[in-house]
C-alpha cells in the first residue's frame, strides 16, 4: 500500500517564523502507524529551513514540488498523486489562508473517498475504519475503501521528537511543477447569524388553547367528542385536505 | 633463613609487580574503547603538584579522614618505593629495613584510623570490598612490619622467627593481592592507579589552572552528537570513573538525591565503570539511584540511556556541580550528564515533560517561555532606559535575560535600573535584538540550539559599542563569560552583584543616612555564580554595604544546596519524594531569619513557588533599592 502524506509550513503564531503545522505532524505520526510505503509530499514555494520541523520529527524525505507562491497546488498533487492508495493531511493548514479545501478538491479529483477530522484509522476486512472527531468529543465511525484521502485531526497521534541527527539525516528532493494561477482571495467580514424571531408573541399555553377551544376563535379547532373512530377519522382527514396537507 | 626470607621477599614483590602491570594492561584495554583525546604526557609531570595541592584542597575539608589517608596511603608509597630499592633491586641493606618498619607503622595507624571509620561508616559510603579494605591494608602493613623486623634482628630468632617470617609473607599474599590485582580486577585499590593517571590525564587539565566550568562545545559538523556508548566518550573520561573511591560525596551534597528523585551521582559513575567493563567489575554495593534497583544488566553494544541508565536519572540533575565540587577525585560528573542528554536529545530527541516545549520555543521564538522578543523591556517603559541602535554607544550593557517576562522578577529589573541610574551608571540595553542566551538549550542536550544562539547573539552584539556587559541572571553570565569564548566572544561581563559591589565600594550609590538597623536575614548562592564562577563575596559584600547582617545557612557558599531550576531540572521536572525548592526553604526557616536574599530569577521563582508558609524572597537589587536616600 502506498501512503501519502502532505505537509506545509505553518507560522508561529508569536514569532511569524515557518515552523510545523500541528495537524500535519499528526498526519506524519499517524501514517507512521500505517503499514505500507510511506512517501511525504510537499507543494509550494517554501524553502529548506520552513520544511526543517518536518524533517526533524522523522519524516525522512520530503518530495518537494516547487511551485511559485501565487500557483495553485492542487493540479501538481493531483498528478503526482496517481497511484497513491491512501492521502493523509492536515484537517487544515497552519499557514497561508488555511480554508481546508485541499482535501476535499484533492479527493473530488483523484475520484478517492474522503474521510474528514480524523483521530484514527485501521483496517477492517478490505475497508478502511476512521474514527472521526466530532465537536464536543463526539466520535464517528467512518468506513471507506481504498483509494481514500482523509484529513487528519491535530490531537490524531504525537510524532516523535523534534531531533537534530533527524534534521541532519534528512533530505528534500525537489521537482519542478506548475500549477494553474491562485483565483485571488477576497476577504469579507462573516455575516453575524441573525436572531430568530417568532411570528407571534402569544404564549403557547395560549396558542394551544385557540387551537382546540372551539367558539369565536377564528383559528379555532374542532373538539370532535361524538361518533366511532371512523368518523373521527374523517373529520381529521377533512382538516388535512382542506389545508392541502394531503393530496388524496 | 634470613637469606631465604629477603629472597621470598623479592619474589613476592616481582610477582605483585607482574600482576600489577598485567592487570593494568587488562584496564588500559578497557580505556581504550573510549575514543582518542588531545591529552599533555606533560600531566605526568604535573601529578604530583596536582596530587598534593589540587586534591588536598578537597580532602582537607573531612580533615580526620584526610590525615588516615596520609598514612595509609604515605605509609603504603613507601613501603612499596622502600622494597622497590631494598628487594625488587635486591640490596638487601638493614637501614633500609629500619626505614620500612617506621613506614610499615605509619601505614598501620592510617589503616587502623580507617578501619575505625568502617565501623561507624556513614551510609554514604560503599560497603562490599570497601568495607573490608582497611582491614586488607593492615594485613598488608603487619606483613611489612614484621617481614623487615625479622631481616634487621637478624637470625638470632631461631624456630620463632620461621613462624612469624611465614606468618609475615602470608599476610603480604593476603594484603598485597588487594594492591596487586585492585587494578586488573576492578577492586577497590583500582583507585590508586587510575586515580594518579586521571589527575595526570585529567579530561579538563585546565581546571588545575584556574577555574574551569564551562561545558565543552560539540564539533557539530564532524557529526558528534553526544555519548551513546562507550565507544563514545573519551578514553581519558572512561580512566577518570575508574578513579571513583565510592565515597559517596556527590550523593550526600546532590539534591535531586535528597529530594528522593532517581539520581545518585556516585551510582551514575558506577554505571558507567559497569559499562567499560562489561560486568565484569564485583558488583556496586552503595546506595542505588532512589526508588531503583541497584544492580544493572550490561548489554554490550546497546546505547547507555535505555540499558545501564535510565533516562530519569539523567534529566535529574540540576548541574549544580555539587558533586563536583565535592569530588576527592576530581572526576567531573556534570560533563558526563549533559553529554549523555545531548545524545538523548539530539539524536532520539526524547526530552521529557516541558523540556521539549522549552526547546521548540527556543527555536521558534528565541525565548524559553515562547514570548515576543518585542515585549523582553516592557517593564522598563517608564524608566528611560536608553535602547542601543546599531552602531550605539554605551558603557555598560545591561542583558535582562529571561526573567524579564517574569512579572516577579520585572520588580527586580527595576530596582536594578533605579540603583544604577541612582549612582549615574550610563547603562542602556538591546530591546527586541536581546535573545535568550541559550543556557537551557545546552544543559537539556541541544547544542545544535545553543550554538545557533550563541553564533546569533555574538553577531548582534558585534554591532554595538559597549565597554562591559551587566546582568542579574547568572545563567546569562556563565553563558557570556565563559561558554561564548569558544564560539569567538569575547565580552567582559559582570554580574549585577559584582557591579552593586563596586559602586558601594565607591560609594557611588546614594544611601539613606538613618541608622534603624534593618533585621538579619540570610542569603541563597546560585549555584551558576558561586560555585561555578566563585562569586560567594560580592553578594555578601553588598548586603554588608547596606547594613545587614546575613546569617548563613549550614549549606551555603560551596555547599549551597541548589534551587532546583538549573540544567532546565525545573522543565524536565522528574518526580520525586520531595521537591528540592521545598528543601532550600527548610535551610532557610533553619536560620530562623524569615527573609532570604537571592541573586538570581529562577532561584526567585523556584523559592517564591514553595507553598505554604515561607520565607520572604528578595532579590539583591531589591534590597539595595530599599536603601536608596
Amino acid at each position: 500500500m502506498k501512503i501519502a502524506v502532505l505537509v506545509s509550513p505553518a507560522v508561529h503564531p508569536v514569532s511569524g517564523r515557518p515552523c510545523a503545522g500541528e495537524a500535519d505532524l499528526a498526519a506524519l505520526a499517524l501514517a507512521q502507524r500505517l503499514p505500507g510505503e510511506l512517501q511525504v509530499w510537499y507543494a509550494g514555494a517554501a524553502d529548506d529551513a520552513a520544511l526543517a520541523d518536518y524533517l526533524a520529527r522523522g519524516a525522512g524525505t520530503i518530495h518537494s514540488l516547487n511551485l511559485s507562491p501565487d500557483s495553485d497546488v492542487l493540479s501538481a498533487l493531483g498528478s503526482a498523486l496517481q497511484g497513491v492508495d491512501m492521502v493523509l493531511c492536515g484537517a487544515r493548514s497552519g499557514g497561508g489562508d488555511g480554508s481546508g479545501l485541499l482535501p476535499y478538491q484533492l479527493a473530488e479529483q483523484l475520484g478517492a473517498a474522503l474521510l474528514p477530522d480524523v483521530l484514527d484509522l485501521s483496517k477492517s476486512d478490505r475497508q478502511w475504519r476512521a474514527v472521526q472527531a466530532l465537536p464536543k468529543g463526539v466520535r464517528r465511525t467512518l468506513q471507506a475503501s481504498l483509494p481514500l484521502v482523509a484529513s487528519v485531526n491535530p490531537r490524531a497521534a504525537t510524532a516523535p521528537g523534534w531531533s537534530y541527527a533527524r534534521l541532519q539525516q534528512g533530505k528534500i528532493r525537489r521537482k519542478a511543477a506548475t500549477g494553474a494561477a491562485l483565483a485571488p482571495v477576497v476577504l469579507e467580514p462573516s455575516r453575524r447569524a441573525r436572531a430568530l424571531v417568532a411570528a407571534s408573541k402569544v404564549s403557547g399555553h395560549a396558542r394551544m388553547q385557540g387551537a382546540i377551544a372551539g367558539g369565536d376563535a377564528k383559528a379555532a379547532g374542532v373538539v370532535v367528542k361524538q361518533g366511532d373512530s371512523v368518523e373521527k377519522a374523517q373529520v381529521v382527514l377533512d382538516y388535512l385536505r382542506q389545508h392541502q396537507l394531503v393530496d388524496f | 633463613m634470613s637469606f631465604s626470607l629477603a629472597h621470598a621477599l623479592t619474589g613476592l614483590f616481582w610477582l605483585g609487580a607482574l600482576l600489577l602491570l598485567g592487570g593494568l594492561a587488562r584496564r588500559a584495554s578497557l580505556w581504550q574503547q573510549g575514543h582518542s583525546a588531545s591529552v599533555s604526557w606533560l600531566g605526568l609531570l604535573a601529578m604530583p603538584k596536582r596530587y598534593f595541592v589540587d586534591i588536598h584542597h578537597v580532602v582537607a575539608r573531612e580533615p580526620a579522614v584526610a590525615r588516615a589517608h596520609v598514612a595509609a596511603a604515605g605509609g603504603g608509597v613507601a613501603i612499596l618505593l622502600l622494597s622497590a630499592l631494598n628487594y625488587g633491586l635486591m640490596l638487601y641493606q638493614g637501614w633500609l629495613d629500619v626505614l620500612l618498619v617506621l613506614m610499615a607503622a605509619v601505614m598501620l595507624l592510617g589503616a587502623r584510623m580507617m578501619q575505625a571509620r568502617r565501623l561507624q561508616a556513614p551510609p554514604r559510603l560503599s560497603q562490599g570490598r570497601w568495607q573490608v579494605l582497611p582491614a586488607r591494608l593492615r594485613l598488608f602493613a603487619l606483613g611489612s612490619l614484621l617481614a623487615a623486623g625479622l631481616l634487621f634482628a637478624g637470625p638470632q630468632m631461631g624456630m620463632a622467627g620461621q613462624l612469624i617470617a611465614v606468618a609475615a609473607l602470608l599476610m603480604l599474599a593476603l594484603g598485597g593481592a588487594e594492591l596487586a590485582l585492585g587494578i586488573g580486577l576492578g577492586w577497590p585499590m583500582k583507585h590508586a592507579v587510575a586515580g594518579l593517571l586521571h589527575l595526570a590525564f585529567h579530561p579538563r587539565a585546565e581546571r588545575f589552572a584556574g577555574k574551569s566550568s564551562d561545558l565543552k562545545p560539540l564539533n557539530l559538523a564532524a557529526g558528534e552528537l553526544g555519548v551513546a556508548k562507550v565507544e563514545d566518550f573519551a578514553w581519558n573520561r572512561l580512566l577518570s570513573f575508574d578513579a571513583c573511591v565510592q565515597c559517596g560525596k556527590c550523593e550526600a551534597a546532590c539534591p535531586a538525591y535528597a529530594a528522593g528523585q532517581p539520581l545518585n551521582p556516585k551510582k551514575l559513575i558506577q554505571d558507567m565503570v559497569a559499562a567499560q567493563s562489561r560486568g565484569t567489575d564485583p558488583a556496586y554495593a552503595g546506595n542505588p539511584h532512589p526508588g531503583r534497583e541497584a544492580a544493572v544488566v550490561v548489554k554490550p553494544g546497546e546505547d547507555i540511556v535505555g540499558s545501564v541508565l535510565a533516562a530519569e536519572t539523567l534529566w535529574s540533575c540540576t548541574t549544580c556541580r555539587a558533586c563536583v565540587e565535592n569530588c576527592p577525585m576530581l572526576i567531573e560528573h556534570v560533563d558526563t550528564v549533559v553529554n549523555l542528554r545531548r545524545h538523548v536529545t539530539l539524536s532520539r530527541g526524547e526530552v521529557p515533560g516541558k523540556g521539549s516545549e522549552a526547546l521548540a520555543n527556543l527555536r521558534n521564538t528565541d525565548t524559553v517561555g515562547g514570548y515576543p522578543l518585542a515585549v523582553r523591556y516592557h517593564w522598563a517603559i517608564d524608566l528611560d532606559l536608553p535602547v542601543l541602535q546599531p552602531g550605539d554607544q554605551t558603557e555598560w550593557l545591561l542583558l535582562a535575560g529571561e526573567g524579564a517576562f517574569d512579572m516577579r522578577y520585572q520588580r527586580a529589573l527595576r530596582a536594578l535600573v533605579k540603583v544604577l541610574k541612582a549612582a549615574g551608571v550610563k547603562v542602556a540595553v538591546l530591546g527586541a535584538a536581546e535573545r535568550d542566551c541559550g543556557d537551557v538549550a545546552r544543559r537539556l542536550g541541544d547544542e545544535a540550539g545553543f550554538q545557533r544562539l550563541a553564533k546569533a547573539n555574538i553577531a548582534t552584539l558585534a554591532q554595538y559599542r559597549f565597554d562591559r556587559i551587566v546582568t542579574p541572571d547568572p545563567h546569562v553570565f556563565h553563558c557570556l563569560a565563559n561558554e561564548y569564548p569558544a564560539f569567538g566572544g569575547q565580552f567582559e561581563v559582570w554580574h549585577h552583584s559584582k557591579l552593586l559591589e563596586h559602586l558601594l565600594a565607591r560609594r557611588a550609590i546614594p544611601l539613606k543616612a538613618d541608622a534603624t538597623p534593618l533585621p538579619p536575614l540570610t542569603f541563597h548562592d546560585p549555584c551558576y555564580l558561586g560555585r561555578y564562577n566563585d562569586g560567594f563575596n560580592a553578594p555578601r559584600n553588598v548586603l554588608k554595604g547596606i547594613g545587614i547582617k546575613v546569617v548563613d545557612m549550614q549549606r551555603s557558599g560551596r555547599d549551597a544546596r541548589c534551587c532546583g531550576w538549573g540544567g532546565g531540572a525545573a522543565f524536565t521536572d522528574i518526580p520525586g519524594q520531595r521537591r528540592i525548592p521545598d528543601m532550600r526553604m527548610d535551610d532557610i526557616r533553619e536560620t530562623g531569619t524569615g527573609r532570604v536574599a537571592v541573586a538570581c530569577p529562577n532561584c526567585t521563582a523556584m523559592l517564591e513557588g514553595v507553598v505554604g508558609e515561607r520565607a520572604d524572597v528578595i532579590e539583591l537589587a531589591e534590597l539595595v533599592a530599599e536603601r536608596l536616600a
